[in-house]
């Protein structure tokens, strides 16, 4: 491509950009109430996609735990909006702040564990605090709790849009900064990056917090939003599980990739949950074996390297087969 | 003899009996993770297959639930080997969060599945023995309980002497230790994997058939199963027979006292804090090889 061309495209993808963010800003305006909701459920799936993408993606490290701080985001901002008459916004920033907290002390001890013993553990402390809002008076126990009803939907479509700008702007930033290079060289060989200097743990647990502080705003937003929580429905692994497939759909370590698979497989499954919550969960299923065993590496990037879909999923199966 | 140590060993042998039951669900865990490097997260839903076909075979046909364990392991083999040899075996090469997430995926279809075509009702398998018990000196000794146990450790014992004594644990060991070379020798690999992957199966079926004599039957039943096959393979060491009953019953009695100490409703937060401890002091289990976990 010519130099020309590259900048035509850059001239392009702004406008673009600025267009779908004047749209996104207007919608509510333009569109009815079920609409509003649904985008703000994209948002929000959106938003958890981007967050794991800076420790899955980014850093190569499959939390399979971050509804654990999507439930601390809940719980928090529901505890203090009930119980300490907190303003929402106070409330939800108390949310992130204590999921990032635990998250650096979480992984400073999680983050030392590799590959499978890392995937499993952080899915065990997740079942650990499910348990344990279960089991406490604060959080209302097995019952659940319920938060005060917001005057109005569309605030939570500017919240959750607001966190996923935060979280976009977080992965496009990421690769740009000295932290970003650090944790790339850790994603690819960390004994390598060990002798280049880099002492991966203090990186690795700047993005597990990031993470964590952003799935703790989605979980804080969607406690209102829904205002009823319990262990179930906030500690659940389907939260994490969408948001890896949707980052692996859209393709990982990219900044747009997480939001493109969360508006995608958001928007099909919103299709097929209408007509019945078993395809749900099928389709989840399904979907999760087909796309890696067929484009592990994200539909998009494959697309994009190879040319033609098909014999890009060829050559995927013939490398990875036995 | 006083209550307290009345209590302290009733509970001994409460967790033992569990523990079998834990050992039994760990075996094919351990097994698909130490020979073929896969965290299997459909293991809890084989182990629901498992109760369902013991259910099943009772309900519908009278077949004794102890009976009818080797049906029910060869009915898992069947479908063990076929998910292993169609679509396990696709990825086998991939990086771990791809096996990781297609067995994931599994998982979701097979509960899924289940749900549809049996609901999500709890079910029991009540035999005319179910609520007997036999007392042991003070003890008391739940019959069916004992019998699990008794099982497990058969169970146990076939699969380290088929893993060490036979022509195919030969092949299944070699696989797992070079696969290049096994494949050199003339190990058709691919055969390999799906076997060995059938052979859980079956024990992860036995185990769940066991499991449907003591506990509720439903969909949803596996997904507990998978963490504590993960955890026993945690403390007993991974891919060693012995290592894998051992944890077992470590984690059985471990529970049973947490339980009697905190109350029933703390068992994950054991489970976990017990595999965080261990990964972190001694990562290659207490029976296990030493090898890279940590970063």
């Amino acid at each position: 491509m010519t130099a020309g061309g590259g900048r035509v495209w850059a001239g392009a993808g702004r406008a673009v950009f600025a267009a779908t963010a004047v749209f996104a800003l207007i919608f509510p305006l333009l569109a009815g109430t079920y609409y509003v909701r649904l985008a703000t459920g994209i948002y929000m799936f959106g938003l958890l996609a981007s967050a794991w993408n800076l420790i899955g993606g980014y850093t190569g490290y499959p939390d399979f735990g971050g509804a654990a701080y999507l439930g601390i985001g809940a719980y928090t901002t529901g505890i203090l909006m009930v119980r300490a008459h907190t303003p929402f916004g106070a409330a939800l920033g108390a949310g992130c702040l204590l999921a990032a907290v635990v998250a650096v002390l979480m992984g400073s001890l999680l983050l030392r564990l590799r590959g499978h013993y890392f995937a499993i553990a952080t899915l065990g402390f997740l079942l650990v605090l499910q348990q344990l809002a279960a089991n406490l008076d604060i959080t209302g126990g097995g019952s659940g709790m319920n938060l005060p009803v917001a005057s109005t939907f569309t605030t939570f479509y500017y919240w959750m849009l607001g966190a996923l700008v935060l979280a976009v702007a977080a992965g496009w930033a990421l690769p740009r900064v000295r932290v970003g290079y650090a944790l790339a060289a850790i994603r690819e060989n960390q004994d390598a990056a060990q002798v280049l200097g880099i002492t991966p743990l203090p990186f690795k647990i700047i993005a597990y917090a990031g993470n964590a502080l952003l799935f703790g705003a989605a979980g804080g937003i969607y406690a209102y939003w829904f205002t009823f929580i319990d262990p179930p429905t906030v500690f659940n692994v389907d939260f994490t599980i969408q948001a890896v497939v949707m980052t692996l759909f859209g393709g990982p370590g990219t900044a747009a990739g997480p939001v493109v698979g969360a508006v995608i497989l958001k928007s099909l499954d919103t299709v097929l949950t209408n007509r019945s919550v078993f395809f749900h969960n099928i389709f989840f299923g399904a979907l999760v074996c087909v796309l890696v065993i067929f484009a592990p590496r994200g539909v998009a990037e494959i697309a994009r390297t190879r040319g033609s879909l098909l014999r890009a999923v060829r050559a995927e199966l013939g490398a990875s087969r036995l | 003899m006083s209550v307290q140590t009345q209590i302290a060993l009733q509970n001994a042998l409460n967790g033992l009996l569990i523990g079998g039951t834990y050992a039994t669900v760990a075996l094919g865990f351990s097994l698909v993770w130490g020979i073929l490097n896969v965290v299997n997260l459909a293991h809890g839903a084989l182990v629901m297959l498992g109760a369902y076909t013991t259910y099943w075979l009772f309900t519908l046909f009278g077949v004794d639930p102890f009976l009818s364990l080797p049906l029910t392991g060869a009915a898992l083999f069947v479908f063990g080997y076929c998910v292993q040899r169609g679509i396990i075996n696709q990825v086998m090469r991939a990086p771990f969060l791809i096996t990781f997430l297609l067995t994931f995926g599994l998982e979701l279809l097979i509960t899924n599945i289940a749900q549809a075509a049996w609901t999500a009702d709890f079910r029991s398998v009540t035999t005319v023995y179910s609520g007997r018990s036999l007392s042991v000196g003070p003890l008391t000794l739940p019959i069916v309980r004992g019998a699990s146990l008794l099982i497990a450790f058969v169970v146990a014992i076939l699969l380290h002497v088929l893993l060490t004594r036979t022509r195919l644990g030969t092949a299944i060991r070699a696989t797992a230790s070079d696969q290049e070379a096994a494949r050199l020798m003339g190990i058709p690999i691919a055969r390999v994997y799906a076997i060995t992957f059938g052979i859980a199966a079956a024990s992860a079926g036995v185990a769940g058939g066991l499991i449907s004599l003591s506990f509720p039957v439903f969909p949803a039943m596996g997904a507990g199963y998978t963490l504590i096959g993960f955890v026993v393979c945690v403390l007993g060491g991974l891919g060693s027979v012995p290592g894998a009953l051992l944890g077992g019953l470590l984690l059985g009695l471990l529970q049973t006292y947490a339980a009697s100490w905190l109350g029933p409703n703390y068992d994950n937060i054991v489970a976990f804090s017990a595999l965080i401890l261990v990964l972190l002091v001694r990562p290659a289990g207490l029976l296990g090889r030493v090898q890279r976990f940590r970063g």
